[in-house]
């Protein structure tokens, strides 16, 4: 526990300019969504969310380069002081993956205090329940099911090229890895949506996600060869929630490719 | 035997680190390993340090994998391997947590000898940094020290300072391997002394023999390797 605390602490000094950097860049998002001077009340609406969307999609690419950076640690030989240090590479890569995701937790929050700042302007009115949906159940919705399993795989990615360098002898498992990723996670979203609504849905958001996510069943046409598909909404438009299969699948699959990645870090050379 | 290599060769992609080396390192032997340079002297102390796996052969440190000891295992890389916003407070603090055979006095002592500045080490020079990295593996009470150019790019003064270290330090059941250049300086150091030449092994000698024979170990390294 001890060693997981220095770990922690470690993962803070390493990153903390990248973790500062980007929580300062919502300053940046509040002031763009403050420039939006449509005068139509929906477009406005639109085109904020267009830009918390941009925002959370970069926040992502920036999480992921700040933990798959290895490069510089590998040619100056920190990487090498961490693979020899006693603590498992579970451990290390735990603590890399938990401060990750605890910036990802705030900045997540943030952007959900931005999106209901932005639905105010349009003139929702929140209930107190539906804010705390919009700034810390659906977040975490979120991290679980597009956050966690993105990071997950950046450390997995990161770890087998350590392993499996393109340089060496042995780069064949880790071009595979990647190659393989798309097809992998095609039937994995093929497997959950199947399983969709199998447990209880997640009444996050209630009526508001009426007016938010109304099309949202639109979204998934791709994936029209599964009978019945149905996601928030029955056929006859009554709010089922979201569905919770995906959340646990998703955060298992980060899981997993946490513990592959831990196994990998017994094999990594520098 | 503490640590051992049979009939290891380790490959890389374009040359060979080393050839079919076989060697044994007994516990209490201060060893040099010398050569020129891509003679395999780090590969031959990474693959002991479980930084590197073997193409073929067998490595073993305490009667296992290097990697799966590395907890009794000091490496000491030739790269600074510090982190630039370390302070010798934080690396003091990371080697304790981490390391449960760390003795915290002894670094501060340690940090005293070798004239360690208490800053930032990215505003310290290389002998600074290779000092407190010292500090930082010596304050370790490990059996076995693989020390790889810890002397190399350091001003005299920092290398006369790591060398008394070194020797001050120094335990009679520990075994140190410590691959260097500055052989004329580290020469009195050695009790056996590894040559290494194209990553094979070009002579295995005791200094005390080569002694005997009226030579010194930089006049061997001369007549071995060149």
């Amino acid at each position: 526990m001890r060693s997981f605390a220095t770990l922690l602490w470690l993962e803070y000094r390493r990153s903390r300019t990248w973790a500062a950097a980007l929580l300062g860049s919502l300053f940046f998002w509040w002031w763009g969504l403050h420039q939006v001077r449509v005068v139509e009340v929906g477009e406005q609406l639109g085109i904020r969310a267009g830009l918390l969307a941009m925002a959370s999609i970069v926040a992502i690419i920036i999480l992921a380069i700040m933990i798959g950076r290895i490069r510089g640690e590998t040619r100056g030989g920190q990487f090498q002081v961490l693979l020899l240090s006693p603590p498992s590479g579970y451990s290390h890569l735990l603590a890399r993956f938990t401060f990750a995701m605890a910036v990802a937790f705030i900045y997540a929050v943030c952007i959900g205090a931005l999106a209901a700042w932005t639905g105010s302007q349009a003139g929702v009115i929140f209930a107190a329940r539906s804010l705390v949906d919009m700034m810390l159940r659906l977040p975490i919705y979120v991290l679980g099911i597009l956050v966690a399993p993105i990071l997950a795989w950046t450390i997995l990615l990161m770890v087998f090229s350590g392993a499996y360098r393109v340089s060496s002898l042995n780069w064949v498992p880790g071009t595979v890895m990647v190659l393989a990723t798309p097809f992998v996670l095609r039937h994995l979203m093929e497997w959950t949506i199947r399983a969709f609504y199998t447990l209880p849905g997640w009444r996050f958001l209630n009526q508001f996600a009426l007016a938010l996510f109304h099309d949202a069943n639109t979204d998934i046409e791709m994936y029209g060869e599964i009978p019945d598909v149905q996601f928030l909404f029955t056929a006859s438009d009554q709010y089922i929630g979201f569905p919770q299969e995906m959340f646990w699948i998703f955060l298992l699959a980060a899981a997993v490719m946490l513990a592959l990645a831990g196994r990998i870090w017994q094999e990594v050379e520098a | 035997m503490l640590a051992s290599l049979e009939h290891v060769t380790k490959r890389y992609v374009k040359n060979e680190g080393l050839r079919d080396l076989t060697l044994g390192f007994p516990a209490g032997e201060v060893v040099g390993v010398l050569g020129l340079n891509g003679s395999g002297k780090s590969t031959l102390l990474k693959l002991l340090a479980g930084l590197l796996f073997p193409t073929s052969g067998r490595v073993s440190a305490f009667g296992g994998l290097p990697r799966r000891n590395r907890a009794k295992i000091v490496f000491l890389g030739e790269n600074d391997a510090l982190w630039p916003w370390m302070t010798p407070a934080d690396a003091g603090y990371f080697m304790r947590t981490l390391y449960a055979d760390f003795d915290s006095v002894r670094f501060h002592e340690l940090l005293r000898g070798l004239e360690v500045p208490l800053r930032k080490t990215k505003t310290m020079s290389k002998g600074e940094r290779g000092r407190l990295r010292l500090a930082m593996a010596l304050a370790r009470d490990a059996k076995l020290y693989l020390l790889d150019e810890p002397l190399a790019g350091i001003d005299l003064i920092s290398r006369e300072k790591i060398l008394s270290s070194i020797v001050r330090e120094w335990h009679t059941d520990e075994t140190i391997l410590l691959s260097t250049h500055e052989v004329a300086e580290a020469e009195g150091l050695f009790e056996r002394v590894l040559y290494l030449r194209d990553g094979r092994l070009a002579l295995d000698v005791s200094a005390e023999s080569l002694r005997e024979q009226g030579k010194s170990v930089v006049d061997a390294f001369r007549e071995v390797l060149t």
